[in-house]
C-alpha cells in the first residue's frame, strides 16, 4: 500500500496558475475526495499525480518513490507510477471487446497468460460483467461502461486509484447504486484513493477525507462531518451544504464586540470574536423556527415554502436579510404568514468578515 | 559552483527527455524533410529566374553562368517578346479563368439549391452523377469536347459535328476562350457545387420561419436572410474555383495550342519544350503569385465572415424542403438532362471514338476494336498496337497503379503522423509552423509545383541524387501534393479519437508506439483507409503536376494519353484517358461504399 506525499506543487499554464503552491498529505488507504468548482484545480491536480501532467515546482512522493521533483529533475512517466486511473469519459478504446480493453493492462505489464486469463476471469465476474466481455463499448448502457472502467482499474490491482468525475455520466439514480458499489470495491482493494468530482453529496458520502480547493489552491482539509459542521472560511461554508448555509454579514454592537446586529437582527454570540464586522455563518437547521414568540426570538415573514420529502426549507426575511430554515415535513407555513426565529447559538460559526477565516471561542 | 552543476544537469535531463520523445523526434524531422520539400524549391525556383543559366549563352552576350540578372524577368515583362510570353497568356488565363468559374457557380449554385433545398425528384442519384466531370480526369472532357467540335481546319479528322451537320463548326467553338471555359466550367461546376451545397445545407429553416413570421415575404427572405448566409461561401467558392482554373494545363493546351491559344499554364510547357528554362520559370512563378493572391483574398473574405456565422445549427436543427408545384418534374428532367450531358455523354463519346477506325466517320462499317485489342498493324496509327497488346500502355497501367498506391499510402500515413502531432501538440508553435508547411502544396498551381521539383531535383545535391527521370521523383511529388489533403483527414480522424483514450493507455503503461499502434491507428483506420483512397484517386488522375517530370520510362497513363492526343492519335488517348476515368470512378464507389459501411459503424462506436 502507499501513502502520497505532495509538497508545494504549483502548476501554470501560460499566465493562468492552476496549482498554486499545493501541499497535501494522503494515507495509505485512504478515500480522500477533492473537491471544488470548476477551474479550481482539483483535476490537474490529480492529472499531475497520475504523470500526465508536468508540474512547474514541487515534488510528488508515492510510497517509498519520488514521482517528481523540480529541485531533482525527476519526472516519472505515468506507466511506471503503478497506479490506476477512472476517467470522466470511461476512455473505453472502442476498437476492443470489454475483454481486450481489462487485458490492455495486463498486456502491457506483460503478465503471464495463465495468471493475465484467471485475474480476467475475477476481476468480469467479480463486477457482474462475465456475460458481457465479448461486447463492444458501444454496445453497452453508460453503468455497464462505468463498470469496464472499473475493471479496468481493479486488474492490475495498482496500489493507488484515481478518478475524475467517474460518476458524473451517470442518471441520478445509477450514481447512487455505483456510489457504494465503489466504496466497497475501494475497500476491498485497500488502495489509496484520490477522487475529484464537483458533487458534495459524492464528497461527503465517499471519502474518509475531503480537500476543498478554489483558485488552484486547498482551502480546507477536513473529515465530511467536520467540514459541514466547521468550514475553515466563508468560501467553503458557501460551497458545502444542500441547501446553503446562511451567511450573515453583522457589525459589532457593543463596546467588548459581542453582540453584533445589521439593521434587521442583533445577536449575541456568547463569546467576544473580537473584530468589528463578522459574518455569521447558520446552516438552516440551525434556525428554530417556530409560529409563537418565544424570548429573543426575532419575527420574520414566509417568502417561500418548498416541500422536499422528509423536510421542508423555507425561506425568510426581516428587512432587507433573507435566510433559509429547515423543518420539519409536517410543519404548515403559507407564504406571507408571520413567523418567529431564533438560531442556536451553539452552532454557529462565525468568520472574520474581512479576511473570510473562521474566529474560533477560546 | 553546486548550483552550476545542477542547473547544467537539469538543463541535460531537459533537453535528453525532449530529445527522446519520439513525437519530438517525428516533429523535427518532418519539418526539416518538408522544408526541404516545399520550401526550398520554391526559393531555388525563384533564385533559378534571377540567375544566368548554362543554355542563355545562346539568348544574351552578357550571361555569366550562375551569377545574378533580372534578364528573364525583363524579357517576360518588358521585351518585345513580353506580349506572346506573359501578357497574352495572362489575359488569356484570366478571362478564361473568370469565365469559367462564372458559369460554374452559376450552374453550381442552381443545382446545390435543386437538391439540398427543394422536393425535386430523383436526387440520390442525381448527386453523384453531377459530381462525375470532377472526378473524371478534365483533360477527359477537352479530349471529347475535340471529338464533337474538332475542325479540320487545323488538321486531322472531322468531328462529330461536321460529320452530322456537314459544314465545319465556327472556329471559335472549335479552340480557344470559349471551349476552355466551358470545359474548364464543366470540371469544376461540381467543385462549387459541393462547395455551395455544404453551406446551404447549414441554414436552419427555422431562421427562414422566423422570418416569415414577422411577415417578411419569400423573395425578402431569400435576399435578407438566405443569401446573406451562404454569400460567404459562394465568394470563397469563387476564389477557389479560379484559383484552380489557372493551374490547369492539359485542357488548355489542348484546345487552344493547335490555335496558338496560349494560358500561362501551357505557356510554361511551352517554353520548356523550346528550352527557355528560366522563362518558363518566370512565369510559373508569375502563377503561384496569382494562385497566393487569390487563396489570401479568399481567407481574408471568408475567414472573418464564415466564422461569425458558425453559430448555426446546434438543437432543433431542421431544414424544410421548398416545394416546386408543378415545375418539380420540369426541374428534374433540365437537371437530369444537364447531368447526363456534362456527367455521362463525354465518357460516351470517348468510348465511341476509341472504337472507330478512322475516327470522325460515323457507320458501322467504321467500327473495329482495332485500338483496344488489336495487334501492330504499320497502316493504322504509325503501328501502335491496341490497348492490351501496347506495351507503352501496359507499362503505363502498371507505373500509374505503382505511383498511386504507394503515394497513397505514403501520404497518408505522414499525414496521420502529421496531424497526430498537429492535433497533440496544438500549443506547440513548431507543430503549427508543421501543420502550415503541409498546407502550402495546395497554393502551388500543379504545373508550377512540377517545374519547381525539375529545377530542384536536376542536378545531385549534397546526399541527394539527382532525381530527374526517376520514379521516385514522381511518388516524392505526388505525396507531397497529396499532403495537404491528407493532413486534413489525418486531423479529423485525430481528433475524434479522445485525448483521454490515449492517457488511459499510457496510465496502464504503454509506451507512445504501443498507443500510436494499439490505439490511435486501429481508430483512425477508417479515415486512414478513405483518405488512401482519395488520394489514390487524386494521384491516378494527375497530369499537370508530373508532365514536367516525366520520362519514357516513368509514363503514366494521364502523360501517355497526353502524348498520344499531341500526335493526333486521339483513339488510343481517349481508350487510355477513358480506362483512367473509370478507374477513377471504380475509386470513388469504394470511397462511397467505405463510407455508408466502415466509417458510419466506427463513428457510431466513437460517440
Amino acid at each position: 500500500m502507499a501513502n502520497i506525499i505532495i509538497r508545494n506543487l504549483t502548476k501554470k499554464y501560460g499566465s493562468a496558475i492552476a496549482l498554486n503552491n499545493v501541499s497535501l498529505e494522503i494515507d495509505s488507504g485512504e478515500f480522500l475526495v477533492l473537491l471544488g468548482p470548476s477551474g479550481c484545480g482539483k483535476t490537474t491536480l490529480l492529472r499531475c499525480l497520475a504523470g500526465l501532467e508536468t508540474p512547474d515546482e514541487g515534488e510528488i512522493i508515492i510510497g517509498d518513490t519520488v514521482m517528481f521533483s523540480s529541485s531533482d529533475k525527476i519526472m516519472t512517466p505515468p506507466g511506471k507510477r503503478d497506479l490506476g486511473m477512472v476517467f470522466q469519459s470511461y476512455a473505453l478504446w472502442p476498437h476492443m471487446t470489454v475483454r481486450d480493453n481489462v487485458k490492455f493492462g495486463l498486456d502491457v505489464l506483460k503478465t503471464p497468460a495463465n495468471i493475465s486469463k484467471e485475474t480476467l476471469d475475477n476481476v468480469l465476474l467479480n463486477l457482474g460483467m462475465d456475460q458481457l466481455a465479448d461486447r463492444y463499448p458501444s454496445e453497452l448502457s453508460g453503468g455497464q461502461q462505468q463498470r469496464v472502467a472499473l475493471a479496468r482499474l481493479l486488474a492490475t490491482k495498482p496500489p493507488v486509484f484515481l478518478m475524475d468525475e467517474p460518476l458524473s455520466n451517470l442518471d441520478a439514480r445509477l450514481r447512487m447504486d455505483m456510489r457504494v458499489e465503489l466504496k466497497r470495491f475501494q475497500s476491498d482493494a485497500g488502495a489509496t484513493t484520490v477522487y475529484v468530482t464537483h458533487d458534495q453529496t459524492e464528497a461527503m458520502t465517499m471519502s474518509t477525507r475531503v480537500v476543498v480547493m478554489k483558485d488552484g489552491q486547498i482551502q480546507q482539509v477536513a473529515a465530511p462531518s467536520d467540514l459541514y459542521h466547521q468550514p475553515s472560511n466563508t468560501f467553503v461554508a458557501d460551497f458545502i451544504g444542500m441547501p446553503r448555509i446562511n451567511l450573515i454579514t453583522l457589525r459589532a454592537a457593543n463596546s467588548d464586540k459581542s453582540i453584533y446586529k445589521n439593521d434587521d437582527m442583533s445577536i449575541d454570540i456568547g463569546w467576544v470574536p473580537g473584530v468589528d464586522e463578522i459574518v455569521l455563518g447558520a446552516h438552516p437547521e440551525d434556525l428554530v423556527v417556530s409560529k409563537q414568540i418565544t424570548s429573543s426570538s426575532e419575527e420574520y415573514s414566509v417568502t417561500a415554502v418548498l416541500p422536499n420529502g422528509p423536510e421542508t426549507i423555507i425561506q425568510l426575511t426581516r428587512g432587507k436579510t433573507a435566510v433559509i430554515a429547515r423543518v420539519a415535513h409536517d410543519s404548515t407555513y403559507s407564504v406571507g404568514e408571520s413567523v418567529y426565529v431564533n438560531y442556536t447559538t451553539s452552532a454557529l460559526n462565525v468568520y472574520d468578515a474581512k479576511s473570510g477565516l473562521i474566529i474560533k471561542p477560546n | 559552483m553546486s548550483n552550476f552543476t545542477t542547473q547544467k544537469k537539469w538543463f541535460d535531463g531537459a533537453i535528453r527527455g525532449l530529445l527522446l520523445n519520439p513525437v519530438n523526434i517525428a516533429l523535427a524531422l518532418l519539418l526539416v524533410v518538408l522544408a526541404y520539400l516545399v520550401l526550398w524549391p520554391f526559393f531555388q525556383l525563384v533564385l533559378e529566374t534571377l540567375t544566368w543559366g548554362e543554355g542563355d549563352r545562346r539568348l544574351s552576350r552578357d550571361a555569366v553562368p550562375g551569377e545574378f540578372t533580372w534578364f528573364h524577368w525583363l524579357q517576360a515583362t518588358a521585351s518585345p517578346i513580353a506580349g506572346k510570353m506573359l501578357y497574352g497568356p495572362l489575359i488569356n488565363t484570366l478571362i478564361t479563368g473568370i469565365i469559367a468559374t462564372i458559369i460554374a457557380l452559376s450552374a453550381g449554385g442552381i443545382l446545390a439549391w435543386c437538391v439540398v433545398r427543394s422536393d425535386m425528384p430523383g436526387k440520390g442519384w442525381l448527386q453523384p452523377i453531377l459530381t462525375l466531370p470532377y472526378i473524371i480526369p478534365s483533360f477527359a472532357i477537352a479530349l471529347a469536347w475535340e471529338t464533337v467540335f474538332r475542325s479540320p481546319k487545323v488538321g486531322g479528322q472531322p468531328g462529330l459535328y461536321e460529320s452530322f451537320l456537314g459544314v465545319a463548326p465556327p472556329e471559335w467553338i472549335s479552340y480557344g476562350t470559349v471551349p476552355i471555359s466551358i470545359t474548364l466550367a464543366i470540371h469544376y461546376f461540381p467543385f462549387a457545387y459541393l462547395l455551395v451545397a455544404g453551406a446551404l445545407a447549414t441554414i436552419d429553416s427555422q431562421m427562414e420561419e422566423s422570418a416569415l413570421i414577422s411577415g417578411a415575404g419569400k423573395l425578402t427572405i431569400l435576399r435578407r436572410i438566405t443569401f446573406p448566409v451562404v454569400a460567404p461561401a459562394f465568394v470563397a467558392a469563387f476564389i477557389l474555383t479560379f484559383g484552380k482554373t489557372i493551374g490547369q494545363f492539359a485542357l488548355p493546351f489542348l484546345l487552344g495550342a493547335p490555335v496558338q491559344f496560349h494560358t500561362v499554364a501551357t505557356m510554361v510547357y511551352a517554353n520548356l519544350a523550346l528550352g527557355l528554362d528560366s522563362l518558363a520559370f518566370v512565369l510559373a512563378v508569375i502563377l503561384i503569385v496569382i494562385s497566393l493572391v487569390s487563396i489570401w483574398l479568399s481567407n481574408r473574405f471568408v475567414g472573418k465572415k464564415s466564422s461569425r456565422f458558425e453559430t448555426i445549427g446546434g438543437k432543433g436543427f431542421r431544414s424544410r424542403e421548398v416545394a416546386l408545384g408543378q415545375w418539380r418534374w420540369p426541374v428534374f428532367l433540365t437537371v437530369a438532362l444537364f447531368a447526363f450531358i456534362v456527367g455521362i455523354l463525354p465518357l460516351i463519346l470517348l468510348a465511341v471514338q476509341s472504337v472507330m477506325l478512322i475516327d470522325g466517320f460515323f457507320g458501322l462499317e467504321n467500327l473495329t476494336w482495332h485500338f483496344w485489342t488489336g495487334g501492330s498493324n504499320p497502316d493504322i496509327a504509325f503501328g501502335e498496337p491496341g490497348v492490351f497488346h501496347n506495351n507503352n500502355i501496359i507499362g503505363a497501367t502498371w507505373n500509374t497503379l505503382k505511383l498511386a498506391s504507394i503515394s497513397a499510402v505514403i501520404a497518408s500515413v505522414i499525414g496521420l503522423i502529421i496531424a497526430y502531432i498537429v492535433v497533440r501538440k496544438a500549443d506547440n508553435p513548431l507543430a503549427q509552423a508543421l501543420d502550415q508547411i503541409a498546407f502550402i502544396p495546395f497554393l502551388f498551381p500543379t504545373i508550377a509545383f512540377g517545374a519547381m521539383y525539375l529545377t530542384l531535383f536536376a542536378e545531385p545535391v549534397g546526399p541527394i541524387p539527382a532525381l530527374y527521370g526517376t520514379f521516385s521523383l514522381l511518388v516524392l511529388i505526388s505525396v507531397v501534393s497529396r499532403l495537404p489533403y491528407s493532413v486534413k483527414t489525418g486531423v479529423t480522424a485525430v481528433t475524434q479519437i479522445g485525448k483521454e483514450l490515449e492517457e488511459a493507455a499510457e496510465v496502464a503503461g504503454a509506451s507512445w508506439s504501443q498507443r500510436f499502434r494499439r490505439i490511435v491507428m486501429p481508430l483512425a483506420s477508417a479515415g486512414l483507409t478513405s483518405g488512401m483512397m482519395v488520394s489514390f484517386v487524386g494521384v491516378m488522375r494527375e497530369l499537370s503536376l508530373i508532365i514536367l517530370l516525366i520520362t519514357p520510362s516513368t509514363r503514366v497513363l494521364m502523360t501517355a494519353g497526353f502524348g498520344y492526343a499531341e500526335e493526333g492519335l486521339t483513339q488510343l488517348s481517349n481508350a487510355l484517358v477513358l480506362i483512367v476515368a473509370i478507374l477513377t470512378i471504380l475509386g470513388e464507389l469504394i470511397l462511397w461504399w467505405i463510407g455508408k459501411g466502415r466509417m458510419a459503424r466506427l463513428r457510431e462506436k466513437l460517440d
